[in-house]
């Protein structure tokens, strides 16, 4: 078997004037989490329906499962929409069963069942989804999308709207299933969730690629220009010099922004000659750093041309 | 196969296995057919009423044989608001055509009429107010003023004195349209002829005799079947030739409706709870729309079985199972199913392109209009059902389903090619009609923006 789950390979997409996405290339390892960030409006979902085959794209070859042809919908895939996707007038026993036996598996009351157990949602088999609340729907449509036992699992935004213990909950679920050998791949806002999860995050912005790697590598690419500092003395004033751009007090210490490009040997040196130093840290940027440095809408500087001067 | 099956299942199950479902159900026949239902049931409920008539008699001749015939109206009425007896039901020779309407006209709950002498002296305003005051009290139905003259017996010549003659003057909140007044007359009028025949000197037998009106039977056609035996002719009544079309084509209009209806709601659910996102990354557009059709289909044939069941057993209760057009029901089924068909992927694209109810209802007023155009027509069809209108009307596919068979269950003799070329101008109108909606739902079931416009929804439908 093909040791990627899914592979796309120059994919583009337009709707009428506007390219959703553009040039995208994407490869993800079977049995791995695969995170799925960016801005609203960026490409995400699109991506996502491309993958499933509800869109076709209009250059490019999406291999999913081995397979890069036809329109028909694969019973190895699971997938959870954004919010919803439930009918409201069916019981929960009953919808779960029915996506199940969708994607041909005609017995699953079982398997179901666990995963309601696992969920703590034991006893809603027979409620009515109109009368759930919003984190209870969140974790049935969960289930509906691993009802079938899929490969591969597609989740867009499976975390908006829970509380952090359902939010939990949910996470060991996704962690459950790649034990059990599933690909997951999901798409989220929440980038402490992103860092927690995430073997591989991708970031794509205004259709294109910005990030693909692991946690690790995509933060070393980022030059770090925060560092926190601690004089011996606590009297002691920081040096006045250009590299620093700001400067915020924190915890008998300064946290440092600099300007970037900075000499940190330089800064260093200056430092010291200020007086003893008993701590100097580097920073490295968060993924929420990240992602907003990318994202922000600001002057001329980052409209210019991504991403090359993001990175440094 | 085995996907279809399982959407058409849950489909089926979304549309008749609800509480709306039910109420629509019992519903639906109640709205359409309610009045006359009503009209039945008033007749074994309400309490008969007793109308009282104040009788000014001047001619002082008039009022007893008057009082004479109120009673006995009154007793024949109180006879016949008895169930007729199972064997005055089967032989409709022993009954006049007149007395059967009677069961459609709820005639035995007529009022009776109570006759009251005036016993003042003279007449004039003030106790013509008098009498009015008792009938607002409620005392008093009418009172009716017969002039002196009444039996006086002068052809007018010229118009002035035709408008001398003398008239019978009825006083009632209601003597604009009131039975009694049109009873009044008749019965005062036959009075008076026989008093005048009798003042003349001519016998009266003689004259009844030779104004003895002539009976007319409307009959149909006679038949003659495989074994080469003649049928005799049934009798025809006006009503039943109106009423068997007239229900036959509500029918197939209320099914179409009830299955139309849901999918709409079901497709339009799907879209904006983004169900349909999940459907499509399990079953194939194609799959989807066959199956929802499908378990629309089994739906519509479950609310047509109920309501023919019902139908036949009210019949066999009312013994008219004779009216219902048994040979029919196979074309009446097909037809059904593929104006089901039809109208539920018109209704399915139009709830893939919209993604809200009221846009919904505002796309769908054109479709209303051609769904309802055979309500207005449908007259004019039964009295001429080979006339041109109804021969092309009814191979118009959006009007056929209903208009087919409406012509078919009319006495006349529809040519057996017309049925089977509507049949297939429709199989082939339906055929087109769910290609191009499964074009515009595959398109519209993902689409999120505005509402398309006419010229948008082609492109998706012809282009992709």
């Amino acid at each position: 078997m093909n040791q990627y789950a899914i592979e796309l390979s120059q994919v583009t997409k337009r709707f009428g004037q506007q390219v959703a996405v553009d040039g995208l290339d994407l490869r993800v390892p079977v049995g791995s989490i695969y995170g799925f960030i960016g801005p609203n409006g960026s490409g995400k979902t699109t991506t996502l329906r491309m993958i499933l085959r509800i869109y076709q794209p209009d250059s490019g070859t999406v291999t999913v499962l081995g397979g890069s042809r036809g329109a028909a919908a694969d019973d190895r895939l699971g997938y959870l929409p954004e919010e919803r996707g439930l009918y409201k007038r069916m019981r929960v026993g009953a919808l779960l069963n029915y996506y199940a036996r969708l994607k041909g598996h005609y017995d699953s009351r079982e398997y179901i069942r666990q995963w309601l157990n696992r969920l703590g949602a034991a006893d809603w088999e027979n409620r009515r989804i109109d009368t759930l609340s919003k984190g209870m729907a969140q974790k049935v449509q969960f289930i509906a999308a691993i009802a079938a036992r899929p490969q591969l699992v597609i989740l867009d935004e499976p975390f908006t709207g829970l509380d952090p213990v359902n939010m939990e909950s949910l996470r060991d679920a996704v962690l459950h299933l790649r034990e059990e050998g599933s690909t997951i791949i999901f798409s989220t806002h929440d980038m402490d969730m992103a860092e927690q999860l995430c073997d591989t995050i991708f970031m794509i912005y205004r259709g294109k690629k910005v990030l693909d790697g692991t946690l690790d590598s995509i933060q070393g690419r980022y030059v770090a220009n925060r560092v926190r500092v601690r004089f011996a003395d606590p009297e002691t004033r920081l040096p006045e010099i250009p590299e620093i751009a700001s400067v915020e007090m924190a915890n008998r210490g300064f946290l440092v922004t600099l300007d970037g490009g900075t000499d940190l040997t330089r800064v260093i040196q200056k430092l010291a000659q200020q007086g003893e130093l008993h701590h100097f840290e580097l920073i490295r940027p968060s993924l929420h750093e990240i992602f907003v440095r990318i994202a922000r809408p600001t002057s001329g500087e980052l409209d210019a041309g991504l991403p090359e001067e993001a990175l440094a | 196969m085995r996907k279809i099956l399982t959407i058409a299942a849950r489909e089926y199950r979304a549309m008749v296995g609800t509480k709306a479902f039910l109420i629509s159900v019992t519903m639906m026949p109640v709205l359409m057919f309610g009045g006359v239902a009503a009209m039945e049931l008033l007749k074994n409920v309400a309490e008969i009423k007793h109308q009282t008539i104040v009788v000014i008699d001047q001619s002082g001749r008039l009022f007893e044989p008057l009082r004479m015939a109120a009673d006995s109206r009154n007793r024949f009425l109180d006879q016949s608001a008895k169930p007729p007896s199972a064997a005055e039901r089967e032989s409709p020779e022993t009954d006049s055509g007149d007395n059967r309407d009677d069961d459609f006209n709820g005639f035995s709950q007529a009022e009776r009429y109570l006759l009251e002498r005036w016993e003042g002296d003279v007449i004039n305003d003030v106790e013509r107010w008098k009498l009015s005051e008792r009938i607002r009290k409620g005392e008093v139905y009418a009172f009716v003023e017969i002039p002196p003259d009444v039996l006086d017996a002068r052809l007018p010549t010229t118009p002035a004195e035709a408008a001398g003659l003398p008239r019978v003057r009825f006083y009632a909140e209601d003597s604009g349209f009131s039975e009694a007044r049109t009873w009044l007359i008749a019965v005062i009028n036959e009075l008076v002829k026989v008093m005048r025949l009798e003042a003349a000197g001519i016998e009266v037998e003689k004259v009844q005799r030779a104004s003895l009106p002539v009976g007319i039977r409307g009959l149909g056609l006679l038949e003659r079947n495989s074994s080469g035996e003649i049928r005799p002719a049934t009798e025809k009544n006006e009503l039943i030739a109106i009423i068997v079309p007239l229900a036959v084509m509500m029918l197939m209009f209320m099914v179409i409706f009830m299955a139309s209806q849901p999918m709409l709601e079901s497709v339009l659910e799907e879209k904006s709870n983004r169900i349909a996102e999940v459907l499509l990354g399990s079953a194939s557009p194609w799959q989807l729309m066959t199956g929802k059709l499908l378990g629309t289909v089994g739906g519509s044939m479950t609310i047509l079985m109920i309501y023919l069941v019902g139908g036949w057993l009210v019949a066999s209760y009312r013994g008219w199972t004779q009216y219902i057009p048994l040979d029919l029901v196979p074309w009446f089924l097909v037809f059904q199913v593929f104006g089901v068909l039809f109208f539920a992927s018109i209704f399915m694209a139009v709830g893939a392109s919209v993604t809200q109810l009221k846009e919904a209802q505002s796309m769908l007023m054109p479709v209303w209009l051609v769904m309802m155009s055979p309500m207005f027509v449908w007259l004019a069809i039964i009295r001429d059902p080979n006339g041109t209108l109804a021969t092309w009307f009814s191979f118009f596919p959006p009007a056929t389903p209903t208009m087919m068979p409406l012509r078919m269950s009319t006495d006349a003799t529809i040519p057996t090619i017309q049925p089977i070329a509507g049949l297939i101008v429709l199989i082939a109108a339906t055929v087109a009609c769910v290609y191009i909606a499964a074009r515009i739902f595959r398109v519209g079931l993902l689409w999120q923006g505005k509402t398309p416009r006419l010229g948008e929804l082609l492109k998706w439908a012809f282009r992709g």
